[in-house]
Formats: C-alpha cells, structure tokens, sequence
C-alpha cells in the first residue's frame, strides 16, 4: 500500500500538478481576456506555441533557459498589444461581439501557426531539459524539474493574483471589468488597459510554453489539444474569475491524473468533458463569478 | 411577393439554380476530357459545402456558433463506411447515416443547447474535440489510420446505376444530393419554424412570449444541422475510400467555419459558394506554396473585419433587387 | 369597489403572491383580481415591485409562494409560452422587438400561433390567417407604411407601438402592458392611451403606467403597490383620495 503511494501515486499527482501549473497558465490568459474584454481569444493556444517556439530558438542560440522565463514572455507582450490594438479592437464594437471576435482571434491563429510552420518545419522539437536528476522525497523519487515548474509557476500564478487584487493596477483593471463607461469617467485609461490585459494575457500562455517545452515536443499544433483543457478549465472555473481558474485547473488535472492510473488515458478526456458539462448544468456560472463582479 | 426573407430566400434559389448549371458545365467538361483529379476535388468541395450548409443553419439562422460540427460530419463519414463494408449498399450506407444523423443531433443538441453563446461554441469544440481522441485510439474503428477498404459501388437507382468509380457520374450525384440537401434547408428556413430560428437569433428573449419554446426551436435547429452534416459526411468514404480521424478535428470544423464566413452568413448558399472559392484558393495557393493557411487566414480575417455578409454580400443584393421588383409588377 | 362580475368569474385571479430577492421582499403577498374586458392599472413609486409582479405573472419568474389563475386554470410558475398557448400575452417596458427584422415580420411571427401547428412547417406565405392579422393590425396600429421597415428603424414611438402590437398579434385574452407609453411624447402618449382604450373592447388588460393622469382616464380599476405590498386598490378616484397612497408617493411611510 505504501509502496504504491510511494511509486505510483505520489509521481502520478505530481505529474499531474506540473501539468495543472502549465494549464493554469494558459487558462489565467484565457479568463483574464474574457473578463476583462469579452472576448474568447481562440489564438491562444497558438501563442503558447509562439512561446515554445521562440524558447526554442533562443535556446539554440545559447540563451540560459533562466533568461528564457523572462525573455519570452517580454518579447509577446509587444506582439499581444499589437493585435488587440490593430485586430480585436477593429471588430470590438460590432453588433455579435462574442462571434466575431471569436473568429478573428482563430483567423490570427491559423496564420501564427501556419507562420510557425513555415520558420520552423512541421516536425516536433524536443529541447532539452534544463534541470536533469531527481529528488528523493519521504521514499519517492520526483523529477526535478517537474518540481521546479510548480514552484516557478505557482510563483508566478500567486504573483498574478496578487496583481489583480492587491494593486493600484489591479484595481483599474476590475473597475474596467465591471463597468468600462464608469471606469473610463474615473479617469482609468480603458483601451490601455485592455490592450494591455491582453498581451499580459497571451503572454502568460507563451511563459506556460516555455516551461512546458522541455516535457512535451515543440511543434505549431501543440496548442491545440492544450487549449481544450484550458477553456475547460476556465468554464468550470467560471469565466473571468482567477480563483476559479486556479481550483478548477488543479482539480481538472488531477481528475486527469489520476484517473489515467487506473483506466486508458484516452478516456480521461471524455471524464474530464463530462465534469465540464455536468456543471454546466448545475451551475452555468461556474465556480466562481466573473472578474470585477465577484 | 414583399417578404424580404422570402424574397432573400428566392435571391438564394437562383443561385443554386446557378451552381447546378456550373457543376452540370463542369461535369461535361470533365467527361469529354477524361479528368479524375479535378471532378474528385469538385466533389469534395461539395461534400464539405454540406458541412458548411449545417454550421450556416447553426450560425446564421439560429445565432448559434458551433466549433464542433465536424463531430456530425466524422460520425456520417464513419458510419457510413462501415455500411459500406459490410453491405456494399449505398442505400443502406444513407440510411444508416440519416438514423446517425438524427440520432446524433438529439444527443450533441441535449448536451450543447444547455448552454448558449460563447459557451455554446466551446462546448460544440469539446465534444468533438474529444470525440475525435476516442476515435483516434479506437482499434476498433482503425485508430489513427482510419478505416480503410471502402468498396467501390454500384448505386442502384432502379430505372439506372451508376457507379462510384466514375468521377463524372459520383460528381453528378454528390451536386444531386447536395442541392437536395439545400433545397430541403431553404424551404424549413422559410416556413414559420425557420422565421422562428430567425427570431431566436434576432433576440431569444421574446420568443417564448410569442408561444414557444426556445429549447425545442434550438434543438431542432441542432437536428437538422446534424443531420444535414452527417448525410454530407456519408458521401466522403464513397469519394475518397477510406475515412480517418481527420474528419473530426477541430482543422475540419474550422474550415466549415471559415467557409461560411467566405460565403457569407445566413445566406445558405453561400456556404456552397464558399466551398468552391475556399477549394478554389487552396488548389491556386497550393500550387505555389504549401502554407496555404497563412493566406487563407488573412483571406478570412479581411472578410471577418470588412466584409460581414461575405462573398453574398457582394452580390446577393443585386439579386434581390431585381427579385422585389419583378414581384412588385 | 366591487366591481361587475362576469359571469366565469374574474379572468385573472392572483392570490398571496410572494418573491425575494437576497432577503429583500420584491413581491409581497400581493392579491387581486382583474375583471373581464377592463382595465386594470398598477401604479407606484419606483421599485414598488410593479415589473416583479408582472413577471410573475407573465411566467418570466417563478414565485416562492402563491397561486395565479387564469381563467380558473392554475397556471402558477408556468413557462411564458405556455401562458401565451392558455390565452395571456405581455409586452415589455424596455422595447424588446425583433429589431433586425420587418415590422411585418414581427407581427407575424407573433401571429404564428393563431394558425394551426403543422402550418409550422409549410411556406410562410401559405399562413394566411397569420398574414391577415399582421395586416389588421399594421393598420389599427398605425404602421402599414412602415411594414417593411426593420424594426430597429423605428422611432421610439413607433417601436412603442409595436412592442403593444406584437403582444397582441396571438390575440391573447389577457395582455400584460409594463409602462407602455415609456418615454413618448405628449402627443404620441394621447394616441396610445386611446388605442388601449379601444383594445380593452376584446381584451382584458393589465397596465403598469407611471403617467398619472393617463391612470384617472384609463383605469377601470387601479392597484397601488409599495415596497411589495399591495397598498390599496379601487377605482381611481377613490384611489386617488386615499391617504395610505398619498403617503406613499409624496412622504416617506
């Protein structure tokens, strides 16, 4: 019994938290985006890509993967500004804001893929692991840098929430969720902090490229099957809201998991889905209210 | 004759009235000269109109934006080659496909109209999404590969036969059943129960206060989307002889997607339009460049961004003029 | 007070009628009756719960206790389009009309239901009764030279109008009007008010009117609501006088 704690269990949920780290990354960006613009950004698992790419790219040219932490997410935030200013804001005040949004982040999408295609190749990279060995803890051994990833990316989730609820910041940001008119009357700049909402937004997804490079392969469709358990995460989570994003995105990834323990990882998925619709039904909000209203 | 949605709906019979003189011209063409390649491609871009006909029914008549109706197209393209290689009966293999279709329309409609807007889009994107991962690691169903050995047929239509192996007779039926399909879609979108999926989409707020209810109307609406998708999807396997997983993927959603938007939206025959440019402009693309994507991208997002009625915007407007003028006479 | 019975009894019969929001008691123990082919006016100052009622009614909420009945039928919490199928329609105060599509079209469709189920599924153009409706009403509601106008093109006095007609294309026996002459003109609030006055002939009415004068002429019967409660009701002038009802609108009670 211990000894199946010990070696299947214990590696299995931390495998599954690294995992829930990464996705809580992606699905921060996601929910953040939503909350505040309105907006479901479909090129985001796109823009995880980009930051596996340019890690990538970096790395080869001898950039130290420490750098790699700061340096990408700062290269993709000039990039996320520009194309909520140049793209969503062109179609922002249209009648179906939801749809056309909608479709333009996934037209933005299909050409950075398509883009990252033509520079790098169809074909899977697999960088290399910058932190190698594991640690013996309590009798299991765990990979270091699956440690190393929860630390820097709970770091950096806590980080975030702090932002938004305990600064100056952060408290234009919730004043422009929940009422943009008023906002902008008490003299909070509202396009920049939209635009700038969402290059924060797509740039913490590219950072969850970064760090999720070295465990899984680099190639420009990874961000599609990320993304569905991202926007998973953040419908059950109650979209918009951080708190919810960060429960639901644990909990989603240990249900995963650990379940894939005992039945064919393919059927984790529909296990997964199937959570997703059941709250639907019983609490269409999700967990948690949106952002600025709860 | 002053009802600006029927006249709408007239404006688009010319047009496919129109697309069956071209397909008619293009399949004489094709015989004379002999061509497999470009009948096949034609077909195909047919088949793939129907699966942008049933997201047009969704988007642009019920307001509903589905990310997943390659899920009904996948379904009608497997069951369907499983038919056909037990039974070799293109007859069984639509029927088969019809039961699928209605089938899967009521069980994807009960899931996906709990919920409406964006979340509407995500969850029709997670159950296809999902669906496509099972079928994929199905042994069963040929996993990654596909299922493969699809016969060749000889369809049987009591007075004549014609037989799937030619591209110029298979080519005929495809345009056959795809405009059957459309005329089917566009005469329920001009009675009182497509008016009232109009009136859902223009404000769902009202409608249950005119007396009815929204659920049923979403869900019929679901229905026949998934219906018109599945029979669409049965036709693939006896095209190419082989179906695979690829036909769920989000990749065939989306361009299902994007063809309505290249049509234009709410017009129904602009998805078959769409269809053939959007087929068009890859074989043209590809011919130079294999990152077809990036152009097909931009195309869209100019279209997203200037053109919201699409390729039917351009030109349904001159059509309809001269039809509510004729009918004033 | 007592008014004239008809002969079935009052066509709306609404007893105890209960809702809260979050502890804040929108809709308290309100009863009352509306009598057959009159019209029956709820009047009160802002947040009264006058739109919450109509709500309950109208099947847009579900009450935490108490009965509606319609025509002696428990129709309490009953979905609003199986309340329009048992003969009661509504309008909004905020105009909630099909704004992209024809102001013909949107009577129509809210004609539909006169026409049998299965003309559901025949060309639109064959609903001739619907057709005939749509037209009777273009011209009762003055809007026969604005058919083919979207609705959203309308003026607001236009789409006031529209949003009454709309209501009661499906000849409902009971019409719920919630503040119809919101935001008219003078001279556009004088022709509603006669054309409500007009409709009553056939149609028992339910009115929220903030207008006081239009509730002295209109009102067969009026309802005073405060926080929730119904405060006093009869016919207008004795409402008028009463001093709960002053209190009401002109002190703080």
């Amino acid at each position: 019994m211990l000894e199946y704690a010990q070696f299947v269990l214990a590696p299995q949920i931390v495998t599954g938290l690294a995992l829930g780290v990464a996705v809580i990354l992606v699905a921060l960006g996601l929910t953040i985006i939503f909350g505040l613009l309105d907006v479901i950004n479909m090129s985001h698992g796109e823009f995880y890509a980009l930051g596996a790419f340019i890690a990538l790219a970096l790395g080869q040219v001898g950039l130290p993967f420490w750098l790699l932490l700061v340096a990408v997410p700062v290269l993709i935030l000039p990039i996320g500004y520009a194309v909520e200013r140049g793209l969503i804001q062109r179609v922002f005040h249209s009648e179906d804001r939801h749809v056309t949004t909608l479709l333009l982040t996934f037209g933005f999408g299909l050409v950075l893929e398509d883009a990252l295609r033509l520079t790098f190749g169809p074909n899977p990279f697999k960088p290399e692991t910058p932190i190698r060995g594991t640690i013996e803890i309590l009798g299991t051994y765990l990979p270091l840098y699956r440690l190393f990833m929860i630390v820097v990316g709970g770091l950096i989730i806590a980080g975030t929430a702090l932002v938004v609820y305990r600064t100056r910041l952060g408290a234009m940001v919730r004043a422009a969720a929940f009422d943009r008119n008023m906002a902008a009357s008490l003299g909070v700049p509202v396009e920049r902090v939209y635009a700038g909402a969402f290059a924060f937004g797509v740039a913490l997804a590219g950072l969850a490229g970064v760090l999720l490079a070295p465990i899984y392969s680099v190639f420009p469709t990874m961000g599609r099957d990320f993304i569905l358990m991202a926007f998973t995460v953040i419908i059950v989570g109650g979209m918009g809201s951080i708190g919810g994003a960060v429960i639901a995105g644990l909990f989603l990834t240990q249900v995963q998991a650990i379940a894939s323990l005992y039945i064919s990882p393919v059927w984790t998925d529909p296990i997964v889905f199937a959570i997703m619709v059941l709250m639907l039904m019983v609490r269409p909000q999700g967990l948690r209210g949106r952002l600025g209203h709860a | 004759m002053r009802d600006e949605l029927t006249i709408k709906s007239h404006a688009g019979y010319w047009l496919a009235a129109l697309l069956l003189l071209a397909g008619l011209v293009v399949a004489g063409v094709g015989f004379a000269t002999g061509d497999v390649f470009y009948l096949r491609l034609a077909s195909e871009a047919l088949i793939f109109g129907g699966l942008a006909l049933s997201v047009d029914i969704l988007l642009g008549y019920t307001g509903l934006l589905s990310l997943g109706q390659a899920l009904h197209f996948g379904l009608g393209a497997y069951v369907s080659a499983l038919a056909l290689i037990a039974t070799q009966s293109f007859w069984t293999a639509m029927g088969v496909a019809l039961a699928a279709g209605v089938l899967g329309g009521l069980v994807g409609g009960f899931i996906a109209n709990r919920v409406r807007g964006v979340y509407f889009a995500l969850i029709t994107f997670g159950m296809a999404q999902v669906s496509a991962k099972v079928v994929y690691n199905t042994r069963s169903l040929g996993a990654s590969d596909g299922l493969i050995g699809v016969p060749v047929l000889d369809i049987n239509f009591g007075f004549f036969s014609l037989s799937s192996a030619s591209p110029t007779a298979f080519f005929l039926l495809a345009l056959a059943i795809l405009l059957l399909l459309y005329f089917l879609a566009a005469y329920l979108l001009d009675t009182p129960f497509g008016r009232l999926l109009i009136a859902v989409k223009a404000n769902e707020r009202r409608v249950p206060f005119l007396g009815y209810r929204t659920a049923t109307l979403r869900l019929g609406s679901y229905v026949l989307a998934a219906t018109i998708a599945t029979l669409s999807g049965a036709l693939y396997p006896m095209l190419r002889g082989f179906v695979s997983p690829e036909l769920l993927f989000f990749s065939t959603s989306g361009n299902a997607v994007i063809t309505v938007i290249l049509g234009g939206a709410g017009t129904l025959v602009g998805a078959l339009y769409g269809s053939v440019l959007l087929t068009v402009i890859k074989s043209v693309v590809g011919s130079w460049t294999e990152h077809h994507l990036i152009v097909i991208g931009l195309l869209f997002m100019v279209v997203v961004i200037f053109l919201p009625n699409g390729l039917m915007g351009l030109i349904q407007p001159g059509i309809r003029a001269r039809l509510a003028r004729g009918g004033r006479r | 007070m007592t008014a004239q019975r008809a002969p079935a009894g009052p066509i709306l019969d609404v007893r105890d009628l209960s809702i809260s929001f979050g502890g804040l008691k929108a809709v308290d123990g309100v009863s009352f009756n509306a009598e057959r082919n009159r019209i029956t006016t709820i009047i009160g100052p802002n947040g009264a719960g006058k739109s919450t009622l109509f709500n309950l009614i109208s099947g847009a909420l579900a009450p935490r206790r108490g009965r509606v009945l319609l025509e002696g039928r428990d129709t309490t919490g009953a979905a609003p389009h199986r309340l329009q199928a048992a003969g009661l329609a509504r309008s909004f105060q905020i105009t909630t009309l099909f704004f992209a599509l024809s102001v013909a079209e949107n009577l129509r469709l809210g004609a539909q239901t006169l026409e049998p189920a299965a003309r559901l599924w025949l060309p639109v153009g064959s609903s001739v009764r619907a057709r005939r409706r749509v037209d009777e009403l273009l011209e009762r509601f003055r809007l026969t030279d604005k058919a083919d106008y979207p609705a959203g093109k309308l003026s607001h006095g236009e789409q006031r109008r529209l949003e009454i007609a709309v209501a009661l294309a499906g000849a409902p026996r009971v019409l719920l009007l919630d503040e119809p002459t919101q935001g008219m003109s003078h001279g556009d609030t004088a022709e509603t008010a006669e054309l409500i006055r007009g409709l009553a002939s056939d149609v028992t009415i339910l009115l929220i009117e903030h207008d006081i004068g239009l509730v002295m002429t209109l009102s067969d019967h009026v309802i005073v609501m405060h926080q929730g409660r119904k405060i006093a009701e009869g016919m207008p002038e004795a409402v008028r006088a009463d001093p709960a009802v002053q209190a009401a609108y002109f002190g703080h009670v």
